[in-house]
């Protein structure tokens, strides 16, 4: 069953771009083996190669354990693979560096600082003058609908504030690549709805390119350009989808819209049939 | 307006200590031995201590050489502690050393520590800096293997260094567990350096209650430990005061009088 053509080589972003697509992020043959226990190995990600054009949403889609969020840390220079290679520009990635943004699930704020102490912290690292990076950091802070909460710390907040604190945190430092790993995953549906359209409006502004987990299938589908799906044991790369709908994209239409309702239903059919192939999740 | 509650728990404390006196004095009372005074006695000879100049300054060197081995203790356990958390290497070097110095009581350490250091203030410090130096350690070490792996990264993709990463994200991280340390710690500095004076008697406020001792001034010796518990209180107070404005951060509201602060 192939209902929606891939064609990952020469894909481009849905709405048209002046320059051509341009590879930020290459993943080459990567493999990434855990010892579980003395004697036993497990492979969480075998033979992985995926490009990232630069400006593109891109969401990894699998089952918890298909290794999304091991090959998201490895293009963060958190985790080394161990064979294979991922580069960024063209360069090996050796580490982490500020190009290239994480935002976890779980939050990882400073809990001893401030909201806008959390914020400026990136830039204040990467030696923004105080007086500057306060003043962008407190627009950022608007910017993720935060206004009033600047001196508040991050245990006074619910779960959604607390990601937005995050998100600003990250955009802060100015990253080429938002590295999201299933940032909305501990947060309640009506809360993450929000903070998925606050995304992608924050996103509409610079397109920067993202790179996010997920094992939401509908949350993958509204948010991308392109949905990276996994199969687990080993974690491979099942299928890659273009997702061709238009931007910038609304809620309350797309979610009537037959194609956004079809690429949902195809791609959770296609993971019931990889289920029914494999073991029961 | 204060509510009754309010009232009932600022005058817990006060009734406590009203009711311990009170079944001492009872107690002392009923058993009419020379060598347990009662507490009205004891408590009358408290300004007597307190006024005497030379009391007062063998109760301050005791204050001193305790501020200063706690302060040597805290200075190194505290980044000892850190290291041994985000290192795997420096952890096993350290924790069989640990292990062996833990159970042992500081004090039994002193006769050999004055054979080489004499019984003067050098050994005193040094059992006060033993007695301080585990339990911090032991608090900076769990602070630190807590910390999470992610606040970590989130930090390195801001380009902090590994040590700028220990000092800047670990220390204030584990700040809280730090400080529990710190504080078990100073209890220490003060069970330590009492003890110290006892056995290398020369001055301080240990002196004092042995010296009373042994020409039965009963009345001195329990005043002087009533001295002694108040200092701890105090102690332990003005570092609660320090400590909650540092982790306010962290802090959960609570609602029981868990401290005299």
């Amino acid at each position: 069953m192939k209902v929606v053509p891939s064609k990952s080589s020469e894909w481009m972003r849905p709405v048209a771009s002046q320059k051509p697509a341009f590879a930020i992020i290459e993943i080459d043959r990567v493999s990434q083996v855990f010892q579980t226990s003395a004697r036993k190995d497990h492979l969480a990600l075998s033979d992985i190669s995926l490009t990232i054009e630069e400006g593109a949403f891109v969401s990894i889609l699998g089952p918890s354990g298909c290794g999304k969020s091991t090959l998201l840390y490895i293009v963060g220079g958190f985790v080394s693979p161990t064979s294979g290679a991922a580069k960024m520009k063209g360069r090996a990635i050796m580490g982490p560096g500020p190009d290239r943004g994480p935002v976890f699930q779980e939050f990882a704020l400073f809990p001893w600082k401030t909201v806008l102490g959390n914020v400026m912290y990136g830039p204040r690292q990467q030696g923004v003058r105080a007086t500057e990076a306060e003043a962008q950091s407190r627009a950022l802070i608007e910017m993720v609908g935060l206004k009033g909460y600047e001196n508040f710390y991050p245990k006074e907040l619910s779960g959604g504030m607390k990601q937005r604190v995050a998100l600003a945190r990250t955009l802060a430092y100015h990253p080429e690549v938002l590295l999201m790993d299933e940032p909305f995953g501990a947060l309640d549906a009506h809360t993450r709805t929000r903070l998925q359209n606050d995304l992608l409006n924050i996103w509409e502004r610079d397109r920067k390119t993202v790179l996010f987990v997920t094992h939401s299938v509908d949350e993958a589908v509204f948010l991308s350009d392109k949905v990276v799906m996994m199969s687990k044991s080993p974690g491979r790369i099942r299928e890659v989808i273009d997702i061709d709908l238009p931007r910038p994209r609304l809620r309350n239409e797309l979610l009537l819209d037959p194609r956004y309702q079809k690429y949902v239903v195809d791609i959770e059919r296609m993971f019931d049939e990889s289920d029914a192939a494999g073991a029961p999740s | 307006m204060i509510a009754p509650a309010t009232i009932v728990r600022r005058a817990a404390p006060v009734l406590a200590c009203i009711g311990l006196l009170t079944a001492w004095q009872l107690a002392s009372l009923g058993l009419k031995n020379d060598s347990f005074p009662t507490a009205l006695e004891a408590v009358r000879a408290i300004p007597d201590i307190l006024g005497d100049k030379e009391s007062l300054i063998n109760i301050l060197a005791s204050l001193r050489r305790m501020a200063i081995g706690f302060g040597i203790a805290v200075l190194v356990s505290i980044p000892l502690g850190l290291l041994m958390g985000r290192s795997r290497a420096v952890a096993s070097f350290f924790n069989p050393l640990l292990m062996v110095i833990y159970p042992v009581p500081k004090a039994a350490l002193m006769p050999i520590i004055m054979l080489w250091l004499g019984v003067g203030e050098a050994t005193k410090i040094l059992v006060i800096f033993l007695g301080v130096s585990l339990p911090v350690i032991y608090h900076s070490f769990e602070g630190a293997k807590a910390v999470e792996e992610k606040m970590l990264w989130s930090g390195a993709a801001m380009g902090l260094s590994p040590w700028q990463r220990l000092v800047r994200i670990v220390l204030p991280a584990a700040l809280p567990e730090i400080l529990t340390g710190c504080r078990t710690g100073l209890v220490l500095a003060l069970i330590t350096m009492i003890t110290s004076e006892m056995i290398a008697r020369q001055s301080g406020a240990g002196n004092i209650l042995f010296n009373a001792l042994d020409m039965g001034q009963y009345d001195t010796v329990y005043a002087m430990i009533i001295i002694v518990g108040a200092m701890g209180i105090c102690l332990d107070a003005i570092f609660e005061r320090v400590r909650a404005g540092l982790v306010r951060w962290s802090e959960p509201q609570f609602d029981m009088p868990l401290s005299f602060s």
